[in-house]
């Protein structure tokens, strides 16, 4: 059994038994390549579900909508290793309580969906393990590399060339499951610490507390990356403040539900080479 | 005998307009984006692309622009208006969509007061559309009552020519024939024939769309909140759509100088219609996207008798879940009578 | 003859060490360039981003951000906090093209008056050599001329 009918019927399975009220995965979307969140309640929807290389999108956002997990019932949702570092994330910092999850879990390789041995968030330690070992992105290495060769100065003209073309619609805010505040810094007037408008400074500066916000949080999954009406290479951003954790602090962002937030802590002994 | 413009002569196009005080603006690749932009050399122009990311309501509402500049003083306001230069602008190879969503916008923008910021760019601007030959899987032109030739909207139209090699050029005002002066002697005559115009099935109707989002009963219906569910509540699709105008004014600066602005909003945003009190009468993401269906197909036609929508497909092309308009009126279109 | 360029240099201090310090600087009469506006917090732990991020839009050629060192912060973690918080801060600003030159941190107790003295002179020196932060300011003057379109 492929592994789209065997979490199909497992989905099916857990909501006719009630084991869980609601099943967030993927379907078909407006074209043969793309896929869409779906959400399914009763287990003839069920057969909507799909699941393949094409599932990229990392639906643990979904997780903190309005009310969704105020009941104390159990949600299942299908997710990837970024995701399910994400749930870590969410539960260190206490926005959802993760026994209320079963997490269908699955990775991609050569363009296959792969099914990942664990229903509950705790037996994918060994996956986050893995990832960490795997190393950060390494598909983004030969583009980080270049940025950090060149001149600040070009640098800076890349990123005003880059953040020149951004709209300020915050599809990269919305898509994050990280970015769950409910009155986000631009929304906050008194006082306005950042420009709403849409100039390339205010989008400098939108863009730079955004990634300031995500730093040891991110989880790399693209969401930001692919939602960017502008194709604004927002990876790229994210990856540097992911490096940096990792290099200062050995921090690696969603290891367990219980892994204290990397700018809450600190240690004694925390590098400080720059400081007069 | 028809005019016809030759790929070949673009070049002397471009300059016969700029010699005639015109700036160029044509859609260009950029920075991994596509959108329209000044161009001075046919070789700039991107015109293989379906449609191009952006639209070119940006250059008629940007998404950010000074509307006054001031200064207040110990007893009295200095301000200084900062209206749109008089730039004469031509946009060369507008497509049919995007040309309808300025037509679309105009009564609004001169509704209860003429807003000279959009009007002073519009009086400037010639729009020279070129009809589509080719669409995609998001184009729905001819579910809204236009089409890949439609000429609403636009001053000159061309029609790409069936061997390839230019376009066969119709002026439809008088603003459309005075830009064919200057370009009068680079203008052939012939007597090709156009390619077939692309062909872009109808995705659902509006008709009946439109009787049900009139009828009150299905405000409420919970139609709404399964179709949102997945919304997340970005600003993509009001932002890339030619057609949406919402904005929101800010004042930047100190507390003795700044810059009023007019900045881009959307309905999207969980805080549009958040009030001072605290009270969101629009506090779901169901509600908010009844409002832009309402807004476009219900709203909107009966204040100015047009649906605020051209057809583009940007809303679903862009939507990071896959989400867009297409799809909620193809499921009123199915909805059980 | 034209004027030297004067930096703009705006100071994020903590009270209880480099104000203090600063303070100590101007009772022992120690003269030091009168580029740098001081802005007092209680800790440097208060210390935001957002708030250098404020001092570049508005103007500033650099930044100085300071506090007490590592073990003597007057609210025991403050400065802690803070350190973790610079290390991020500083690699995303220069990720962007922003110079490291321009954003400086130091530790500064409030014995040091002469740190704080000549600290602010190497600074505004080095500020001076750079020139203003035209990439920055640049971008401030175009919102202030017509909408690009």
């Amino acid at each position: 059994m492929g592994i789209q009918e065997q979490y199909i019927s497992e989905a099916a399975g857990l909501l006719s038994s009630g084991a869980v009220k609601l099943v967030i995965g993927y379907s078909e979307g407006s074209t043969t390549d793309r896929r869409r969140p779906v959400f399914v309640r009763t287990p003839a929807e069920a057969e909507r579900l799909m699941l393949d290389g094409a599932c990229v999108a990392n639906l643990s956002t979904y997780l903190l909508s309005e009310g969704l997990l105020s009941d104390g019932k159990s949600v299942a949702v299908f997710l990837k290793p970024d995701g399910i570092r994400s749930i870590n994330i969410l539960a260190a910092e206490a926005q959802l309580n993760p026994e209320q999850l079963v997490i269908f879990g699955f990775d991609i390789q050569n363009g296959q969906a792969r099914p990942l041995q664990g229903r509950k968030i705790s037996d994918f330690t060994p996956i986050v393990e893995a990832a960490r070992a795997a190393g950060l992105s390494p598909e983004l290495q030969g583009e980080a590399e270049r940025l950090e060769h060149i001149s600040a100065a070009e640098r800076f003209e890349y990123w005003k060339e880059q953040f020149s073309k951004c709209i300020k619609c915050y599809a990269c805010r919305q898509v994050c499951p990280m970015c769950y505040c409910r009155r986000c810094i631009v929304d906050v007037n008194q006082p306005q610490w950042v420009n709403t408008s849409s100039h390339t400074l205010g989008n400098f500066e939108w863009n730079i507390v955004r990634a300031f916000h995500l730093a040891g949080r991110c989880v790399a999954c693209g969401g930001c990356d692919r939602s960017c009406p502008v194709n604004i290479p927002l990876r790229l951003i994210n990856h540097r403040m992911a490096k940096e954790v990792l290099d200062a602090f050995d921090y690696y962002a969603g290891e367990s539900t219980d892994q204290k937030p990397v700018l809450a802590t600190f240690r004694p002994d925390d590098p400080e080479t720059f400081i007069l | 005998m028809t005019r016809i413009l030759l790929k070949n002569k673009l070049d002397d196009c471009i300059a016969a307009w700029r010699s005639a005080g015109f700036s160029v603006l044509a859609p260009v690749r950029r920075s991994d984006l596509s959108r329209f932009d000044e161009v001075e050399r046919s070789a700039d122009m991107a015109l293989d692309l379906v449609l191009t990311e952006r639209t070119i309501k940006d250059h008629f509402f940007p998404q950010t622009e000074p509307l006054v500049k001031y200064r207040i003083k110990k007893h009295d306001i200095d301000s200084q208006e900062m209206l749109p230069p008089d730039r004469k602008r031509v946009f060369f190879g507008v497509r049919p969509c995007d040309a309808s969503g300025l037509a679309i916008d105009d009564p609004l923008f001169g509704w209860d007061y003429r807003d000279e910021y959009w009007f002073k760019r519009r009086d400037n601007a010639v729009i020279v559309t070129i009809a589509c030959t080719a669409s995609d899987d998001f184009c729905m032109c001819t579910s809204v009552n236009l089409a890949p030739d439609s000429t609403k909207g636009s001053d000159v139209i061309l029609r790409p020519l069936q061997n390839g090699n230019g376009w066969l050029v119709e002026a439809l005002s008088d603003r459309g024939n005075a830009l064919l002066e200057p370009i009068a002697s680079i203008l052939q005559e012939g007597s090709e024939s156009p390619a077939p115009s692309a062909s872009v099935p109808v995705r659902f109707d509006v008709e009946k769309v439109m009787e049900w989002l009139a009828d009150p009963a299905s405000f409420e219906s919970h139609f709404w909140k399964d179709i949102s569910v997945r919304c997340i509540g970005c600003g993509s699709c009001t932002f890339l759509c030619p057609t949406c105008h919402c904005f929101d004014i800010q004042d930047e600066g100190d507390t003795y100088t700044g810059i009023r602005r007019k900045n881009w909003d959307s309905c999207s945003f969980p805080m549009f219609t958040m009030h001072t009190s605290g009270h969101n009468p629009r506090n779901t993401q169901s509600t908010r996207w009844r409002q832009r269906i309402m807004h476009k197909f219900n709203y909107y036609r009966g204040k100015f008798g047009v649906n605020s929508c051209s057809g583009c497909g940007r809303c679903t092309r862009q939507c990071p879940v896959d989400m867009g308009i297409t799809e909620t009126l193809q499921a009123i279109t199915n909805l059980p009578k | 003859m034209s004027e030297p360029f004067e930096p703009k240099i705006v100071a994020f201090v903590c009270t209880y060490c480099t104000y203090a310090g600063a303070d100590l600087a101007g009772t022992s009469r120690m003269k030091y360039a009168s580029n740098v506006r001081m802005v007092r917090l209680p800790c440097t732990g208060r210390i935001s981003p957002m708030f250098i991020l404020k001092a570049l839009q508005k103007g500033a050629d650099g930044v100085l951000v300071s506090g007490c060192h590592p073990g003597d912060c007057h609210f025991a973690q403050g400065n802690y906090h803070a350190r973790r918080r610079w290390t991020v801060f500083r690699a995303l600003l220069a990720f962007t093209g922003i110079p490291e030159q321009r954003i400086r941190f130091s530790w500064i107790s409030a014995a040091e008056g002469a740190k704080f003295a000549d600290l602010i002179n190497t600074l505004t020196e080095d500020i001076r050599k750079l020139g203003p932060f035209d990439q920055y300011h640049e971008l401030q003057k175009v919102i202030e001329t017509q909408a690009t379109y």
